[in-house]
């Protein structure tokens, strides 16, 4: 409720998001990337770097998606007790 | 669900909910015998792909968050089907423009963004932000999933 109030109350020309808003956000994004969690608060990463380094890891996420529906499509075909295994690992994750 | 704008939230579901939800995609294959027939081994691993997809969309909130929405939709598709989700609520979303405020290469890689991100082409920047860094969440959390089953699943 409060929010949809202070919001009405930004009467921003360009856009209502404000630019804290969005540096936070950056910085969200900034700690789920493994090339940048690790940097210091004090050395600060730009905006764009943060993006660029976002999209080179759904890339690699998406890569790895690809590489282990690969394994797992061989290794559902070939294993007899897949089932069994399937189960067994279900069980231990 | 709280509205979607105000507290960012990008919580994602523990990792056995994924798990879960891919398992139940891969007994379904199995139930349709997609991993004995002598079906071509590129198609088998285009539907265990589609499925990790899948499942991780519903495993994130089915049709509650843009990306897994328009990545549901997506797959609906390809499958002919025609889906009719619930409508969300209409929210004025504030118009894509290129804000002069922003630097040009950010908006660029913001771009390259919303490309990668399922249905991020509809997406203002924060929105766009917020459901990247849910996908990116659940990507990993899939990913995990994926990998414990293989190595479940390899010979020992």
């Amino acid at each position: 409720m409060s929010g949809r109030r202070s919001r009405s109350r930004q009467v921003s020309g360009t856009s209502r998001i404000s630019e804290e808003q969005i540096n936070d956000l950056i910085i969200k994004l900034q700690q789920l990337l493994p090339e940048l969690r690790d940097s210091r608060r004090s050395d600060k990463v730009s905006a764009a770097r943060v993006l660029q380094e976002t999209c080179n890891y759904i890339r690699n996420l998406h890569r790895e998606v690809d590489d282990l529906s690969e394994r797992l499509s061989e290794l559902l075909a070939n294993t007899d007790t897949a089932q069994a295994a399937l189960i067994r690992s279900l069980l231990t994750l | 669900m709280a509205s979607a704008d105000k507290p960012i939230n990008t919580d994602v579901p523990e990792k056995d909910v994924f798990a879960l939800h891919f398992l139940q995609s891969l007994s379904n294959l199995r139930r349709q015998n997609t991993f004995n027939s002598p079906e071509k081994t590129n198609d088998r691993v285009k539907k265990i792909k589609k499925a990790a997809y899948v499942s991780m969309a519903r495993a994130a909130g089915g049709t509650n968050r843009l990306w897994s929405r328009a990545l549901l939709r997506r797959a609906a598709k390809e499958n002919n089907k025609i889906v009719r989700f619930p409508r969300r609520k209409k929210r004025v979303t504030c118009l894509r423009r290129r804000s002069n405020r922003r630097d040009p290469v950010e908006e660029e890689e913001a771009e390259r963004l919303r490309n990668l991100v399922p249905g991020g082409g509809g997406m203002g920047t924060s929105k766009l932000m917020e459901e990247t860094a849910h996908y990116i969440k659940c990507l990993s959390m899939q990913v995990k999933v994926m990998q414990c089953l293989v190595d479940g699943l390899a010979p020992k």
